[in-house]
């Protein structure tokens, strides 16, 4: 009565969670919404039966992974098929196989054998899983340290799984030793009373499936095969050969050394609570552990196939939800198109499993998130679509890039073509920038516009303004054109030029530098006024989320 | 002949008719094309940040290097970035120091001999005229299309070595080699105006609109590009429906080509 009561209180908890985790994942999605301009269609999902089969397929075999990662799927399948099978047939039993074998028993083969069997599968599925971490041959381990804070997420789940699917092993093995829990068998299913005859069945009981009893039964070859009939009357009709559960009878085997004091205590009521309650704790926790994505995969699965493909119709719940599905695998980084974007930067936030752990405290406002960095980092995104194919939980990454702009909308960070929109190229060089803050310098290699021979040869006969088609089509909003800005340079104003609208609507087309007469590298030189201006601009951006983060606090 | 394929970013997920149909060119001229691993060719980062954009491109050769294959790219802007890069890379002592020991730090090398070839180039020096000529079964006779070069492989000249940067050829001769007419265009080496998308929407799409314009009042029933960018670009007029095409239609070189040589491609 109190177990019942106490699991339908986690199942209270349980559902309570998974109300805040919707909630957490409705606010996360709404981080994406777009600017007041365009209207943002909440969504509703509709999940169409194609996909959800697709989906389902997914959830069994995990066929993703499978794509992704043939060792790795194997002992996921491991852990996932074992503790699939022993909370249906086993945990949920009253639910499931009593309804649908008319002959079942837990004691009964092949449900005996198939506990132990399905039971050793988690257990290696966990060894397994441990020793890749411990040994860091995690994907996201492998190169530089670059998942390296991540290594202790998803733990608590595996160990949760471990210890439950361990103590039930123990506890079986327990109860096979158990002196008590064999009277109270015969109490139950036999007329035997004290006497020869139940001297008789001990004597099988003990030598033939592992009970210690005390004192000791006496061998006696005669009796043991009485022990034998007896068993063939009262008991092997429902209770198999207790050697078809072959990894608690090697723990019964261990634990008999010490059958007595083991007895004595009753260890096994005290195992059955411990794994009861383990049970009921991964049932507590299971909205906010890892194992959520069992259930968080086949939605992001479902509803990226499913919403339009359209970046800007996207919904609030998928992104919220998706978010959550990562497993932080790691894959998507190992394939990431702009992995040298990272290497040169060191910034983790160009990849796209860091960037995910980062919308994620950014969603729960945790204080401490670098937005300069995930700006920059997601700003490197070529749309190559790669991580969004190999993600073994199939979120829809490519579209969650395109919209994680959205989130700096209200901030000052901006890409750098609509910061230097919003500001007068007069402005610009005025402004004072902190040194310290300048901390993205960047070592300026091509050095154009700081040797004067790059330029000084210009003889203003414009040419170079002449051919571009920006000044052609843009001759309202356009400020300087290409010799002005060569101009500039020349009268040693470099911050001025590098604010100008000139050069950062610049096509880099080239076609000013292959037709100056002087041969200035024009286009070269406007590209690295655009990176010296980046450089400045990023100091900026830093310096006001910084101070916005000091007025928060 | 083996060449390891180079598709850039883009073709993917935006541009999959290109891929399809460059990979079915490829099959009929009998090149054998392979995928490697390949990262972004650092296009993007030009002008943002100058290292990334090198030490990208680099990494590249060095890994088709690895493989002892040359690259080829169906994309201008990635075939001007790798000669870009390449450029770059010897001219600055300090830059190629880094770069090496970066490579060197994930068992990477390159030591300068990997070609990089774009599409045009290799159909028109490497295979020649005369051969796509005899295996273009189907003739496209008498129609009139104008050709869109592509800024990033055309110039700097100096870098790219790709064709004159101002009076270009070869995109007219291999068009020709399906039967059809390239008109006299003044706008088939001007930017199609797709770097600017994101940053100046409204004159990246008015420099489109007058590219539609010009070719119209040239003749042309078509554009032919053979860019990932420039046909990217052409095709928002699928998203933008007040852009005036003047009823000409942007065509992927690679579709022209695939159906002359009897490919799956309808056109």
């Amino acid at each position: 009565m109190m177990f019942e009561t106490l699991f339908y209180i986690s199942l209270f908890l349980c559902a309570a969670g998974c109300i805040f985790q919707w909630v957490r994942f409705r606010r996360a999605g709404l981080m994406f919404k777009p600017a007041s301009s365009d209207r943002f269609n909440p969504g509703r999902l509709y999940p169409n039966p194609v996909n959800l089969i697709l989906s389902f397929l997914n959830t069994i075999f995990q066929i993703r992974l499978f794509a992704a990662g043939k060792i790795r799927w194997l002992f996921h399948f491991f852990v996932f098929a074992g503790f699939l099978y022993l909370v249906t047939v086993h945990a949920f039993h009253q639910v499931t196989a009593v309804v649908l074998f008319d002959y079942y028993d837990p004691t009964v083969d092949p449900f005996q054998f198939l506990r132990n069997l399905f039971g050793s599968l988690v257990v290696a599925g966990c060894i397994l899983f441990f020793l890749r971490r411990g040994l860091r041959l995690r994907v996201n381990q492998i190169k530089s340290n670059w998942g390296s804070h991540l290594k202790y997420k998803g733990l608590v789940s595996i160990i949760l799984v471990f210890l439950i699917v361990g103590t039930g092993f123990l506890l079986e093995a327990s109860k096979i030793i158990s002196e008590p829990v064999f009277m109270e068998m015969v109490e139950d299913y036999s007329d035997l009373e004290e006497g020869d005859e139940l001297e008789e069945l001990k004597l099988f009981w003990q030598e033939k499936a592992f009970v210690s009893f005390d004192p000791t039964v006496p061998a006696d070859p005669e009796k043991l095969k009485n022990g034998q009939v007896l068993n063939e009357v009262y008991c092997i009709s429902c209770h198999s050969d207790i050697r078809s559960s072959f990894v608690s009878c090697l723990l019964a085997d261990l634990m008999s050394f010490y059958g007595t004091v083991l007895n004595q205590t009753r260890v096994d009521v005290m195992l059955y609570r411990v794994h009861y309650g383990l049970c009921l704790a991964l049932i507590v926790f299971l909205p906010f552990s890892r194992l959520n994505h069992i259930f968080l995969i086949p939605l992001s699965i479902a509803v990226k196939n499913q919403a339009p493909k359209t970046h800007h119709q996207k919904t609030a719940q998928v992104f919220g939800a998706s978010l959550f599905a990562c497993t932080n695998c790691g894959y998507c980084s190992q394939v990431c198109s702009v992995y040298p974007h990272f290497q040169i930067t060191g910034n983790p936030d160009v990849l796209p499993h860091s960037k995910i752990e980062t919308l994620k405290k950014i969603a729960d406002k945790h204080p401490d998130v670098s937005l300069w960095g995930l700006q920059k980092g997601n700003n490197a995104c070529t749309q190559c679509n790669k991580c969004t194919q190999i993600c073994p939980s199939g979120i829809d990454l490519q579209t969650l890039w395109a919209v994680t702009h959205r989130i700096f909308s209200d901030n000052a960070l901006v890409n750098n073509q609509t910061f230097f929109n919003r500001i007068l190229p007069e402005a610009w060089a005025d402004l004072e920038t902190e040194p310290r803050m300048l901390i993205a310098r960047q070592e300026l290699v091509s050095d154009l516009i700081e040797k004067t021979d790059a330029f000084e040869n210009c003889i203003q006969c414009t040419i170079c303004t002449n051919v571009c088609p920006v000044v052609e089509y843009d001759s309202k909003d356009n400020d300087y054109t290409p010799q002005q800005v060569m101009n500039l340079l020349r009268l040693d104003q470099k911050h001025l030029a590098s604010g100008t609208r000139m050069v950062w609507t610049c096509l880099t087309c080239y076609a000013c530098q292959d037709i100056c007469p002087q041969k200035i590298p024009v286009t070269d030189i406007i590209l690295e006024l655009r990176h010296l201006g980046g450089v400045r601009a990023d100091a900026v951006k830093l310096q006001q989320t910084v101070k916005k983060r000091v007025e928060i606090s | 002949m083996k060449l390891a394929y180079f598709p850039g970013c883009k073709i993917s997920f935006y541009l999959k008719a290109y891929g399809d149909s460059f990979e079915s060119v490829m099959k009929h001229l009998g090149i054998d094309l392979v995928r490697l691993e390949f990262n972004c060719c650092g296009y993007p980062a030009r002008g943002e940040h100058f290292e990334i954009s090198v030490f990208s491109a680099i990494k590249n050769l060095a890994v088709a290097h690895k493989n002892k294959l040359d690259i080829i790219t169906p994309c201008k802007c990635c075939f001007g970035q790798f000669k870009h890069a390449v450029f770059w890379y010897y001219k600055h002592k300090n830059l190629k120091t880094k770069i090496d020991d970066l490579l060197d730090q994930e068992n990477l090398s390159w030591d300068g001999s990997t070609q990089i070839h774009h599409l045009l180039s290799f159909l028109y020096h490497e295979i020649g005229l005369d051969t796509l000529e005899k295996r273009s079964v189907k003739k496209f006779s008498g129609k009139k299309i104008a050709v869109q070069y592509g800024c990033h492989a055309l110039r700097p000249f100096s870098v790219t070595r790709f064709d004159h940067p101002y009076a270009p050829t070869i995109f007219e001769d291999l068009v020709r080699v399906t039967g059809m007419v390239p008109v006299e265009w003044p706008k088939s080496t001007e930017c199609c105006g797709n770097p600017i998308l994101e940053g100046h929407k409204a004159l990246s799409l008015t420099i489109l609109e007058n590219k539609f314009k010009s070719a119209s009042l040239a003749g042309a029933e078509y554009i032919c590009t053979a860019c990932t960018h420039c046909q990217m670009q052409y095709e928002m007029t699928d998203y933008e429906s007040d852009i005036d095409t003047h009823g000409v239609k942007p065509v992927l070189f690679t579709r022209i080509l695939d159906a002359a040589f009897g490919g799956k491609t309808v056109f």
